[in-house]
């Protein structure tokens, strides 16, 4: 086995055994910070992976669906170490694990890496600030979607009346988690400004229906975002807003 | 020499009886002074709170305990019935006693903390005015220990046992810290009262009286340390408030869908609480439908207070354990013998 793939089958193995022990933790209704110390070696096996990727294309890895996804996992691990040691929401780590371990497993599946890489002669900055930049506000995006699912959970136990087990009990409260939401997906869209910024500096041979979508994502987030400082929005609705936006942008790129 | 303890409790005793058992700061001084010139007292830590008075002490000879007893009434000028009144300990078992109090296990509220420091101040008083000496020095040391101990590695402590303290738990998992937050008591009666305090005591720092009979939440809101406002307004404040507790003997619904409707947009969609602890309801139920309120009646409250007592009651196993293997450690023949 390559052991570039090694790193990548090491980094699904730490996220998902962090995630998994984090879980059990949480079910006997006992703090643990196995999720986060999971995370901290996930995001280390990470890094070697897409750093051999980066040696063999000479230019920022995300050439391949094998590559974003890798790419898109190390940003959510990386906006998700940030915000546990800034809002310390707990079992935020379980709920971002079956999301890191997916995007992984979508890269091991045979042919997402390309095998054969052409090295890249030159690098065009523009164009690699916005890739790079896109898809690490796509990781701050998705961990505001994951913390809008643990409000959807926890907002429906609170009002249905249902506060059995370790999951309520362990759990953010509702107020922190709605900060942590909005202020989470503030920073997505700020990273994401800045990633279109650069794709309109990028040289393009012709008009890029990437950079447009991308546009279009960012002015759903800006109006949603806006609603919320300015006007106000119950929590449950910005939950929403933020999953379905994630889920339908990706879902764009992903057809894209 | 032998280790015995000697006390009545809320279980063993009716409250007629306790407080003619009660001591004051300044009389338990003396009464620990008096306990030491008892004949045949070597050392003596004396223990009173509202629900029990109890009496340890380092005894010479066989009879210790009857005359202890005997001893302890005649200081109460007490004449009524001693079956099931007082019960005693001696060596081991008195040592163990001494743990589940300071560890809340023997308390009318399972798992309380209050009573560790009642049982610190005890030994200290007795400590300072020369009443102990090895073994009860060494006793009551281990026996915080085990209390802190027993808190740490069970959950006797954990989750609210009380209806006021089931309502500040909800409010903390909506809010997590309720520093600054605001409150508003609709209704002044005792559970109004308590549950304004139990909110108080974790940070809730405004909070709003109204009643229908205005004094009365005056009377309250002073108590309090917080505002009282007409019946008639206490709508207007709805636009500021963090938790809303209805407690009124109203046979119709106070809080009604169309008032908080009215103040959502100028309230920025915060959650808020609102803690219906009156029968029959004060807050119509179809207000819990609106997105950001969190609505809790008297069944909810009282039905996870319950769950909580259980769940406490189910670690006293585990707290056994944990007091007999402290005991085992201790070597002292007062203790063991």
């Amino acid at each position: 086995m390559d052991m570039g793939i090694g790193w990548v089958v090491i980094a699904t193995l730490l996220a998902a055994a962090g995630g998994f022990f984090g879980a059990l933790a949480a079910r006997s209704d006992k703090p643990s910070r196995t999720a986060f110390f999971g995370m901290v070696l996930a995001f280390g096996a990470q890094l070697m992976a897409l750093g051999w990727r980066g040696g063999l294309r000479g230019q920022c890895p995300l050439g391949d669906i094998g590559e974003i996804c890798l790419f898109l996992a190390w940003s959510l691990t990386f906006f998700y170490l940030v915000t546990g040691t800034t809002y310390r929401l707990s079992l935020l780590g379980v709920f971002t694990t079956p999301l890191v371990v997916l995007l992984q497993l979508i890269s091991l599946i045979p042919g997402s890496f390309e095998t054969k890489v052409v090295r890249a002669d030159t690098v065009d900055t523009w164009r690699e600030a916005h890739a790079a930049l896109s898809v690490l506000s796509y990781g701050a995006l998705a961990l505001a979607a994951v913390a809008g699912v643990m409000f959807f959970i926890l907002n429906y136990r609170l009002k249905a009346h249902k506060f059995g087990g370790g999951l309520v009990h362990g759990m953010p409260s509702i107020s922190r988690l709605v900060r942590a939401m909005a202020r989470i997906a503030l920073v997505g869209w700020v990273v994401l400004t800045m990633g279109i910024l650069a794709g309109l500096l990028m040289k393009q041979e012709t008009f890029s229906i990437h950079l447009m979508v991308a546009s279009m994502t960012w002015a759903l987030y800006a109006m949603l975002l806006g609603v919320y400082f300015v006007r106000g929005m119950p929590g449950r609705q910005l939950a929403i807003g933020l999953t379905v936006l994630f889920i339908l942008s990706l879902l764009v790129f992903a057809k894209l | 020499m032998k280790l015995v303890c000697l006390g009545l409790n809320h279980e063993t005793a009716p409250v007629e009886v306790r407080e003619r058992f009660a001591l004051s700061d300044v009389a338990l001084d003396r009464e620990t002074e008096t306990l030491m010139t008892a004949a045949e007292v070597e050392e003596g830590v004396v223990l009173s709170t509202c629900n029990r008075t109890e009496y340890y002490a380092v005894v010479n000879g066989e009879s210790g305990i009857e005359e202890l007893e005997d001893w302890i009434c005649k200081q109460r000028d007490y004449h009524g019935s001693r079956e099931g009144v007082f019960y005693h300990y001696q060596a081991r078992e008195a040592a163990e006693h001494l743990c589940r109090v300071a560890s809340g296990m023997n308390s009318m509220v399972l798992g309380e903390t209050e009573i560790f420091g009642q049982v610190k101040k005890a030994y200290k008083r007795s400590l300072e005015g020369g009443a102990t000496k090895l073994v009860l020095n060494k006793l009551f040391q281990r026996a915080f220990g085990v209390g802190k101990k027993v808190r740490t590695h069970t959950a006797i402590q954990e989750g609210a046992t009380s209806v006021a303290g089931a309502s500040v738990e909800l409010a903390e998992k909506v809010f997590g810290c309720l520093q600054g937050s605001s409150v508003l008591v609709i209704g002044a009666g005792d559970m109004s009262r308590k549950t304004a305090r139990a909110l108080q005591s974790r940070g809730a720092s405004s909070v709003i009286v109204t009643n229908r009979s205005y004094d009365k939440a005056v009377d309250l809101a002073e108590e309090i340390g917080g505002r009282a406002v007409h019946f008639e307004s206490w709508e207007e404040e709805l636009a500021h408030l963090d938790v809303v507790i209805a407690a009124t003997g109203a046979p119709h619904f106070v809080v009604k869908p169309q008032h908080v409707e009215a103040v959502r947009r100028k309230r920025k969609f915060r959650p808020l609480i609102m803690v219906d602890i009156a029968v029959p309801r004060d807050i119509d139920p179809e207000v819990g439908e609106i997105e950001e309120v969190y609505l809790y009646d008297i069944d909810t409250l009282q039905e996870l207070a319950g769950q909580a007592r259980k769940r406490r009651e189910e670690q006293l196993l585990l707290c056994e354990d944990i007091i007999r293997e402290e005991i085992d450690k201790v070597t002292l023949p007062a203790v063991n013998d």
